[in-house]
């Protein structure tokens, strides 16, 4: 094996044929074995050498990923069954191996070498690596792997099936095919027919429920102090629920005015909707009491709730934005 | 045809326009014009003052009129090029100055000729065999030229002055000689003279000092040259303003007379060899080198002066300072940026006076008012500032009539007319005065403007406001019962 | 109502007409306090530095308006604009809104026609403080149309002209379009609600005029294009469909969608891009509804109704069918990227970085919710909440308005705008409620009959929740009692008390969040001194100046897009981007050009004509606002046109680091904007001492190198550096050829091609 290899490389022209023959037979065994399994082939140190080696006649892309629970990847797990999907749909586009690429995949766990090799010390997310082919008619000469490195949060797969056409351009491309995932529909179209009849059903009882502005007022409520208390920044910047402080203890509210955590707003909402409520019952509830002594017990009940919570808020809000220099007593 | 002409002659095409409009005004000689040769200079000495960053030349000469009868017109003679940039020329009798000035005016031939003439009229004729003592004075702008024309930004800067030993004359010059006071003693290149040429077989420029001297030289006929030119060291800001607009605005309501000043300066100097380093500039600032650029401006206003304002076209400029008390007030203004050999620097800056200090009753009539202000402020710098055209505008309160005015600077044009603005019915009178080529040394020159402000306009203006309060006050009756439909609409609800 | 109001308000006042007039006066007087306060509180910046056009869009909108006051508006409505975008130039005229510059022009010539000659800077300046004291006006009547309460107008209109989340964007000097725009917002629901309260074509037709003048003022008119249909649509789910509701929702859409169509900018869009398909849908849906009733009226045969209804619905289910149908087909532009990026809250972080980069676009988190509005953020819900007590139809557009706005807020601090006005108008509602009952002077008997306007039942819920009235409290539970009011003083000096504090802690709250937060003009930058007197950093003016006296009329200047604005605003030279970011390519090449070695930016700078280069760099000063920090946005976007040639990983060090010093990746070194950043830096401190003030970094000890630009000017702070873009070498050689030669031997030959470049500039 090594012999060829050497003389490849030391005189290509004369030897292209024999270079071909010797490393054919490499290709051809890694793209049976993909079409056996219509999966990436499962690799470790040694056979990304072995695969990855010059010269070579085809293309490799290796994902090099961290699966294992404990180095916490979650985009290499959202990604790995749509780069599966990649291989499989691209391995049945050609069977006959015309594009000569193989897919790997390489877990951390395996391959830790390859790692420190590429140089990536981070395991937060996967990244993909396209070695060119080095002999045979689209050779490149052969550089660093192309490199592609998950930093924008792609998880689908057509983006990357977009980046590895570019990289092999004149080579087929076999398109990705999404499987239509039939128990979805089947899952779904019961459900809507279901859920119609059930309405139909039950139109008389929930018309009423439907109907009902407690209800109404309770939702749209509810809405507003999840919108105001910055619930959508959570939801799209993904901030953590609940973070420790330095002292092994919790820190309860992130500093800074520009971040927050989960439980925070849920503390805020909480606070708004308290005071809200005192509110709600100082301006319906207590006008409506006929006993003094227990109207009057009701206002100083409510007054000292919205006091004690707008100062807490208040300090809270300290917290925040360190300038800030109002206050209410008590805190 | 000429506008062109001088336009080409590296000169601002305004000014051109300009000073070229006046001269049409003044009476056009033939191209073949040649002085007759009615005068002689008996004994010339020409002083050129080249301290500031514009050139200063005062001409003494004896005079003799060697024709047959009395003759009263002196012509001047300049280089196309030069005379455009001449200014507040004067000429009086050395003897008795307190005469005042004689009458002095351009006279142009056509573009042909090569030289141009001002004529200086002589108040009594000069009788045959006559002698007298002229001094003629005047300003050439522009004429410093920095030698090399570019220069490191810290590195000294010479200027280039080029001139004709012999002092170009219409007439025959007796004897003469050319006295130069520079700056500094750092003269690297003066053209030097061969002795045959002076009469006491001195080798020109004999130098004492700061000052040289070429000459004497005796019997040089009318219109001979003989260029020369010095190189020395100058490195202060070639301060040079392309246009100044002055606005005085009188308002006896206000009682109160509102200044402002509108300049488009330009640096002469040498340009930077590369371009502006910050870092050179910051290290700079330590020990302070005199440095080309033009860093601070001075305006030493009249006292009393208040509230000041110093602005450019996108808004206030922060780094201005005024110190004021009872004995001055400093208005020191530092540019945004310090303005190199090359750069331009547009600004305004306004303050106000108090009416009483400027504005006094005549005696005779009671409408009758006189107006005292300075034609021009600006800046006091050291090197000098020159002004290639300055536009002084005296707005007068509304209905001033019968507008006259004084002053001792020579004008190209005034005119008078009416300004409409703040509250306005029919506009402010408005007095225009522009005068080409001064420079600060004319700082102190008065503008006198007296004019009539009878009892009824001055009624005009709280009539107009009583008017607009009263509108004001009908829109607020009409908006108060549209509220009160409101109102009733928010029962209605 | 009318007899009712008026009884509490005659508590205070005479009866009869002199007591309206005297409650309408006293009324006006408030309102003009209010407006004046309004205006006040927004001159912060004008007293603390001068009358100036703040940050960056107002520029643009300044510009535009000087050109309309100049050139008139026929050429302003078709100004191509040839110096911003160049090459390409920008059709200005027809790819804006030009309500702002049309309203200030108007003011302009109006006043000039009173003998008042004001500078347009002025009126620009100040346009947003006048009009945020119409909105406090504005704001008072849609109050009034909600509520009986005669104070929860006046209380709404103060909140509104002092709540930070207004003023935010209405100082003066903030010259953008939603200084008048907010106005128009709520002036606009204020028709509505009346054209649907009086089912009136003339108060339809004022709001279409109006919504009119919306579209032609801000692009968040789609707001109320969705807002209104909505409202329409959940009252017939709701089986309130009336005649009144009928003829104000016709009128205005027809009106309306043809008043928006004058603008050149829309177009044709309310018919063609699903921005607006909602309010076609509902108008389609009305005429449905609106037969079927009719037929209803004629024969009232049951089944006959049933089919009736059946019928509608299926009409209903086709013609949405087919909306999508075109949608998909593409006859009807999908969802604009800006309006669709509002739900899909990941859209545009993926596919349009340019509208993440932009910091106003980012979602909200509490704090800013409690710093803009605070304690009406909790009276707000408690608003809501009241509304439910006689759920009438403005009210339910309350509520619909409150949960959109809100949500709309969350996903894009810059929306918090339109949650304002509601807030404003809820909590009103809130408090006016509480303190019409504490501030009633006399004291309830025992047994006290119930006012009125406490009774749900006197204002009729509807037909559909009377008839379950027994299964389940048709109303809300915490007013099923008749009111009796307040029985102790103490109880009710307490809560005014408490309440009149909280408020007082409110204008406190305001005034210091506007002085603090929203006065800086942002281009001057004012700075405290040790002695605590305030020093003026006037960098950005110092260096747009420079550009403007110095350099040709037509030198183009290139920069990030922050700054396109302010260089043809104030140094008035060519720009390659600017704010108004259409051409995405066009941007990504400027930041291929800043992200790249010097081998690559050159020709790129070369092909688009560029003279200087603009950028901002806060290292000195420790300003954190500049271009270093927004460089990633730049490499991004780059990216994003050429994937392949800039890759934002290349920029963070292996360990996953973005740093300046000397672990910075080389290709973050090689990099055009690091080079200019630092470029000459380091000569300011003594070797190997060089500090980035910004990132807190120690700079490399060797300063980067420059051979393809050359530094022109740099202002006091360093804050703005401008670099001239070098001629090709004029013996053929290559810049860094050039450069090394240079240094190897200096001859005066190196002055002489300098000379020939300054002559250059043509």
């Amino acid at each position: 094996m090594r012999i060829p290899g050497i003389l490849a490389a030391a005189l290509l022209p004369l030897t292209a044929l024999a270079a071909k023959k010797s490393t054919g037979d490499r290709f051809n065994d890694y793209h049976s074995k993909q079409v056996s399994t219509l999966a990436s082939i499962k690799i470790d140190d040694v056979s990304y050498g072995e695969m990855t080696k010059a010269p070579r006649d085809y293309a490799v892309a290796v994902l090099l990923t961290a699966l294992d629970a404990r180095f916490g990847c979650a985009l290499c797990h959202e990604f790995q069954p749509e780069w599966e999907l990649l291989a499989k749909s691209w391995t049945k586009g050609d069977k006959k191996g015309e594009s000569r690429l193989v897919y790997a995949t390489l877990d951390f766990a395996d391959g830790k070498q390859t790692f420190q090799s590429v140089g990536k010390r981070t395991l937060s997310s996967p990244v993909l690596l396209v070695f060119q082919p080095t002999v045979g008619p689209n050779a490149k000469p052969d550089g660093a792997p192309n490199r592609f490195d998950f930093v924008t949060g792609t998880d689908k797969a057509e983006p990357i099936h977009a980046w590895i056409s570019r990289h092999l351009p004149d080579s087929p491309h076999p398109p990705l095919v999404r499987p239509i995932n039939y128990v979805k529909y089947a899952v779904t179209t019961t459900a809507v027919l279901g859920g119609v009849t059930f309405l139909s059903v039950a139109w008389p009882y929930l018309l009423p429920v439907i109907q009902n502005r407690n209800l109404w007022a309770a939702i749209s409520l509810i809405t507003i102090l999840l919108f105001t208390s910055g619930h959508m920044f959570n939801h799209i910047r993904k901030v953590p629920y609940v973070a420790g402080d330095g002292k092994g203890g919790l820190s309860y509210f992130a500093s800074g005015f520009q971040n927050q955590f989960g439980l925070e707003t849920q503390i805020v909402a909480a606070m708004y909707g308290i005071l809200a409520f005192a509110t709600i019952s100082l301006a319906l509830k207590v006008p409506r009491m006929t006993d003094p002594r227990a109207q009057q017990i009701a206002v100083f009940v409510w007054g000292g709730i919205i006091l004690g919570m707008y100062s807490f808020l208040l300090s809270v809000f300290r917290i925040k934005n360190g300038g800030y220099p109002f206050f209410l007593p008590p805190f | 045809m000429r506008l062109i002409q001088w336009a080409s002659l590296g000169l601002i095409s305004l000014v051109a326009a300009d000073s070229n409009l006046t001269l049409e005004s003044r009476n056009i000689l033939p191209s073949t014009f040649k002085p007759p040769q009615h005068f002689q200079n008996v004994n010339l000495v020409r002083n050129i003052n080249l301290e500031k960053n514009y050139v200063r030349e005062t001409v003494n000469v004896v005079i003799e009129n060697v024709g047959k009868e009395a003759q009263s017109e002196y012509f001047l003679p300049f280089e196309p090029g030069t005379i455009a940039r001449i200014g507040g020329l004067e000429a009086r009798d050395k003897k008795d100055p307190e005469k005042g000035g004689f009458v002095a005016e351009v006279a142009v031939t056509d573009e042909q000729s090569s030289t141009q003439f001002y004529k200086i009229t002589l108040p009594t004729p000069l009788q045959p065999k006559g002698q007298l003592t002229l001094s003629i004075s005047y300003w050439t702008l522009a004429s410093l030229n920095p030698l090399p024309a570019q220069i490191g930004q810290t590195d000294k800067q010479y200027v280039l002055y080029t001139f004709s030993a012999y002092a170009p004359s219409a007439y025959l010059t007796q004897k003469q000689k050319t006295k130069l006071k520079l700056p500094t003693t750092d003269v690297p290149d003066a053209v030097t003279l061969p002795k045959s040429l002076n009469t006491e077989g001195k080798e020109d420029p004999q130098k004492q000092g700061t000052s040289f001297t070429y000459g004497p030289y005796s019997e040089i006929e009318a219109g001979a040259l003989q260029e020369v030119s010095v190189r020395y060291e100058f490195t202060k800001p070639l301060t040079h303003s392309k246009l100044l607009e002055r606005d005085v605005e009188v308002s006896h309501w206000g009682g109160n007379v509102a200044f402002e000043e509108r300049h488009w300066l330009t640096n002469r100097a040498a340009s930077l060899k590369n371009h502006f380093s910050r870092v050179a500039y910051q290290q700079s600032a330590y020990y302070n080198p005199p440095m080309a650029a033009l860093k601070e401006l001075r305006f030493p206003l009249a006292i009393g002066s208040e509230d000041p304002y110093f602005i450019d076209d996108i808004g206030n400029v922060s780094t201005s300072r005024f110190r004021t008390n009872m004995r001055e007030a400093n208005l020191e203004l530092k540019p945004r940026y310090p303005v190199f050999g090359g750069w331009n620097y547009s600004f305004r800056v306004g303050w106000n006076g108090d009416l009483s200090g400027y504005v006094r009753r005549l005696k005779t009539g009671s409408d009758g008012f006189v107006l005292k202000v300075p034609f021009l402020d600006g800046p006091k710098q050291v090197e000098g500032i020159e002004y290639e055209r300055v536009v002084t505008r005296v707005i007068l309160p509304e209905g001033a009539i019968n507008v006259h005015f004084e002053t001792t600077i020579p004008l190209i044009s005034n005119t008078t007319s009416l300004h409409r603005t703040f509250m306005d019915t029919l506009g402010r009178t408005t007095l225009e005065l522009t005068a080409i080529n001064v420079v600060d040394e004319l700082r102190d020159r008065e503008l006198v403007v007296m004019y009539d402000y009878p009892f009824s306009a001055r009624f005009r203006k709280p009539l107009t406001i009583f008017g607009g309060i009263l509108l004001v006050f009908v829109v607020s009756w009409v908006v108060g019962n549209l509220d009160v439909s409101i109102g009733s609409k928010v029962k209605a609800a | 109502m009318a007899a009712i109001s008026q009884g509490t308000g005659s508590k205070f006042f005479f009866e009869g007409e002199s007591g309206r007039n005297t409650r309408g006066l006293l009324r006006l007087i408030i309102l003009v306090t209010i407006a004046a306060a309004a205006v006040a509180s927004r001159l912060f910046s004008v007293i603390r530095f001068e009358s100036i056009i703040h940050e960056f869009d107002p520029w643009f909108n300044f510009r535009a308006t000087k050109y309309l006051v100049n050139n008139g508006f026929y050429n302003f409505w078709d100004w191509f604009d040839d110096r911003t975008w160049h090459p390409l130039g920008r059709v200005t005229g027809g790819t804006l809104y030009p309500g702002l510059m049309v309203t200030s022009g108007i003011i302009y010539h109006v006043l000039r026609l009173l003998s008042m000659p004001i500078d347009i800077r002025n009126i620009c300046v100040l346009l947003a403080p006048a009009f945020s004291g119409l909105t406090a006006f504005a704001t008072y009547l849609l109050t009034s149309e909600m509520t009986t309460s005669p104070s929860a107008g006046l209380l709404a209109a103060a909140f509104m002209g002092i709540t930070p989340g207004y003023i935010s964007r209405s100082v003066a000097g903030s010259y953008d379009n939603e200084a008048i725009a907010i106005f128009l917002l709520v002036f606009t629901f204020y028709l509505w609600i009346k054209a649907v309260k009086e089912g009136s074509i003339m108060w339809a037709g004022f709001c279409a005029l109006f919504y009119g003048y919306m579209v032609s003022a801000w692009g968040g008119y789609v707001f109320i294009t969705n807002l209104l249909p909505l409202h329409a649509f959940v009252l017939i789910c709701m089986g309130r469909f009336s005649p009144r509701l009928y003829v104000s929702y016709t009128t205005w859409y027809a009106l309306g969608t043809l008043a928006s169509m004058q603008v050149p900018f829309v177009g044709f869009l309310p018919v063609r891009s699903s921005d607006h398909m909602a309010a076609l849908g509902v108008f389609g849906l009305l005429q449905l509804v609106g037969f079927t009733e009719w037929v209803r009226t004629q024969l009232p045969s049951k089944q006959f109704q049933t089919l009736l209804r059946g019928l509608v619905l299926v009409v209903f289910a086709a013609a949405f069918g087919f909306l999508v149908l075109l949608t998909v087909s593409g006859t009807i532009a999908p969802w604009s990227g800006r309006f669709y990026s509002l739900w899909d809250t990941a859209y545009a972080k993926v596919h349009i970085p340019i509208i993440a980069s932009v910091s106003e676009h980012q979602p909200t988190a509490w704090p800013a919710f409690f710093f803009d509005l605070n304690m009406l953020i909790w009276l707000f819900p408690a608003g809501v909440y009241m509304c439910f007590r006689t759920l009438k139809d403005e009210h339910v557009f309350i509520v619909i308005y409150s949960v959109l706005a809100s949500y709309f807020a969350g996903v894009m601090v810059r929306l918090m705008l339109t949650l304002t006005p509601i807030v404003c108008v809820a909590a009103a509602m809130a408090l006016s409620n509480i303190l019409d009952i504490f501030l009633v002077a006399e004291q309830p008997v025992e047994g006290a009959q119930p006012q009125a306007n406490g009774n749900p039942r006197a204002n009729g819920p509807t037909t559909a929740t009377e008839k379950l009235a027994s299964a389940i409290p048709d109303t809300l539970r915490s007013t099923k009692t008749p009111v009796v009011g307040i029985y102790s003083y103490l109880s009710k000096s307490a809560m005014t008390g408490a309440f009149t504090a909280y408020l007082l802690l409110f204008v406190l709250h305001c005034t210091w969040v506007t002085s603090n937060a929203y006065s800086s003009p942002s281009v001057v930058l004012a700075s405290r001194l040790p002695d605590g007197s305030q020093h003026i950093i006037d960098d950005y003016r110092e260096a747009y100046y420079w550009l403007r006296q110095n350099t040709h009329q037509t030198a183009k200047v290139m920069s990030w897009w922050d700054y396109g604005y302010q260089i043809g605003g104030m140094a008035d030279r060519p720009t390659l981007v600017d704010n108004n970011t259409w051409n995405n390519t066009h941007i990504a090449t400027v930041g291929k050009a800043m992200s790249s070695r010097e081998e690559v930016s050159y020709p790129i700078m070369r092909q688009h004509e560029v003279d200087y280069v603009l950028i901002v760099f806060g290292g000195l000063l420790g300003y954190s606002g500049d271009d270093i920090n927004k460089f990633l946005w730049m490499v991004r976007i780059a990216e994003g046109i050429w994937p392949d040639e800039v890759k934002e990983r290349d920029f963070f060090t292996a360990r996953g680091e973005y740093r300046v010093d000397e672990e910075a990746t080389p290709t973050m070194k090689n990099s055009l904007m690091y080079k200019m950043s630092y470029y000459n830096y380091n000569a300011l401190f003594p070797a190997g001492q060089a500090q980035d003030r910004v990132r807190g970094a120690k700079l490399p000890a060797q300063g980067p190198e420059l051979s393809t630009l050359e530094e022109a000017f740099t202002s006091e702070n360093w804050i703005i550096r401008i670099y001239k873009v070098k001629d090709l070498d004029n013996l053929g050689r290559s810049h860094q050829e050039a450069g090394a030669f240079e240094k190897g031997n200096k001859r005066k030959k190196s002055g002489k091609r300098r000379g020939a470049r300054v002559l250059r500039v043509d």
